[in-house]
């Protein structure tokens, strides 16, 4: 039995394994990028001066879309995962009240501000994240985190506050 | 710290507010070597409440001596460029500052996560800590990003606390009974096994920009504390989970934790005190019962 190809003997591969492999070897590879980025500026420690935290942020920001000028929404999301997400979060949306949706839409910023390489704005709040759908979403590394703005999921380098992909319009219903 | 210039305006208005109202509702700790920290939320407004609460703050501080404080969150609105961290932090609590008040911040989702690396916040570069006063273990979480790591930390983190006394402190309420926001169950669903299963006695939220005592939920006594700039007046519905609601005014808590008795007292921005209680150290930390209270 041959070892090398694919052939109709061979075990079913778990499809959502797979998806989630692949975008964890796209991580790695965006991560690289942002270390790169992150040691062309000083790095930071404990300061009581806040310019020292924004120019930080803005320079590594910077630094990445320099890197990465080409970048554009699903480069790590991917099309294989993209769906998988899709449906974790319809389902969990599903499963929420009235009252639920309405608290997590409260405080969302609207999605025009969800462009791939855009500074996600300052002024803006964080939209808090639901701790159960996070725990049923593919884990990130703790330079990147899932957010909501409008109806769209974004990956947010949290060091540089940039916008690295987007999943546009996955929730229903809510503010876009 | 960076020098602070106080506003003339501002200067005018803190002397103002301390002048004109009294602080005469606080009592005094109960003991000299007793725990003593006063607790604020959703205070980075940078506006004139804000600098109405910190003016009376200063004034409690005179006949109930914290020593630090702990923040539940959304310590800046708005923009965080270096000119908001003094107008919405530096300047409001400058007096107690200046005092050497220790702060403790933890995160809203008004506030970018690099907050953890503004020294005065003393989070030590993390969005989930944890630090120790006399016999009293503090957690403060962050509740905008409830993921794994966090999870893990905390179990691991609670597990390994021997002090006779756990708080925990957040931004998003586990049990309210505000109109705007609500009880947060999804992260409710995350945290308060843990908080049971490792006996956690007290919690410490804001989001909801009023006061609000809660009877203890399975034993855990929970207080809302999101006034400490913002109002959202009228916005209580009181339940049967509702111990005291105030949403007629900014508040603040100043806590004393004396062996094995809290005592806390909540003062409004013109110093009428609006709360006031103690309550008992459950003696097994993992009952469901509910333990003592005295109002």
């Amino acid at each position: 039995m041959g070892t090398a190809g694919v052939s109709a003997q061979d075990p079913p591969v778990n499809q959502y394994g797979a998806a989630v492999k692949a975008f964890r070897d796209r991580l790695d590879a965006y991560l690289a990028v942002h270390r790169k980025a992150a040691g062309t500026v000083p790095a930071l420690k404990e300061t009581d001066d806040p310019a020292k935290l924004t120019s930080r942020e803005q320079a590594i920001g910077e630094a990445i879309r320099q890197l990465r000028p080409d970048a554009k929404a699903g480069d790590v999301f991917g099309t294989e995962l993209a769906p998988r997400i899709r449906d974790i979060i319809k389902k969990d949306w599903a499963r929420r009240s009235a009252a639920d949706k309405a608290g997590l839409a409260e405080d969302m910023p609207p999605g025009s501000v969800a462009d791939v390489n855009a500074t996600y704005p300052p002024a803006l709040p964080l939209a808090t994240f639901p701790a159960s759908l996070l725990a049923s979403l593919p884990p990130l590394p703790e330079e990147i985190e899932y957010r909501f703005v409008g109806r769209h999921l974004i990956l947010r380098d949290v060091k540089a506050n940039i916008i690295i992909d987007v999943l546009p319009s996955v929730l229903p219903g809510a503010r876009t | 710290m960076r020098p602070v210039r106080l506003p003339i305006a501002a200067a005018l208005l803190c002397a103002f507010v301390a002048s004109a109202a009294t602080a005469q509702e606080v009592s005094p700790p109960s003991a000299q070597d007793s725990v003593q920290f006063l607790a604020i939320g959703d205070t980075g407004t940078g506006d004139t409440a804000q600098q109405q609460v910190a003016a009376m703050m200063v004034k409690a501080r005179a006949a109930f001596p914290f020593t630090f404080a702990i923040m539940m969150g959304d310590n800046l609105y708005g923009s965080e460029r270096p000119q908001d961290y003094a107008k919405k932090f530096e300047i409001p609590y400058k007096p107690l500052l200046d005092a050497k008040v220790e702060f403790y911040a933890s995160l809203g989702n008004h506030d970018d996560p690099n907050q953890r690396m503004y020294k005065p916040f003393n989070m030590n570069g993390q969005r989930f800590y944890t630090f120790k006063k006399g016999n009293v273990r503090f957690f403060a979480l962050d509740s905008n990003y409830f993921d794994r790591e966090q999870a893990d930390w905390l179990e691991k983190a609670l597990a390994a606390a021997t002090e006779d006394w756990k708080i925990c402190f957040f931004h998003h309420p586990l049990y309210s009974s505000g109109g705007r926001h609500g009880s947060e169950v999804d992260l409710r669903a995350a945290l308060e096994p843990l908080f049971l299963k490792y006996g956690v006695q007290v919690v410490f939220a804001g989001h909801e920009h009023f006061y609000e005592r809660l009877r203890p939920q399975k034993g855990i006594l929970y207080f809302v504390n999101g006034g400490g700039a913002k109002l959202r007046s009228g916005d209580i519905t009181k339940t049967a989970m509702t111990a005291v609601g105030f949403d007629a005014d900014r508040s603040f808590m100043l806590v004393e934790i004396a062996g094995d008795v809290m005592t806390y007292q909540v003062l409004s921005r013109t110093g009428k005190r609006v709360d006031s209680g103690s309550f008992q150290r459950p003696v097994a930390a993992q009952s469901t019962d509910a333990p003592a209270t005295r109002e």
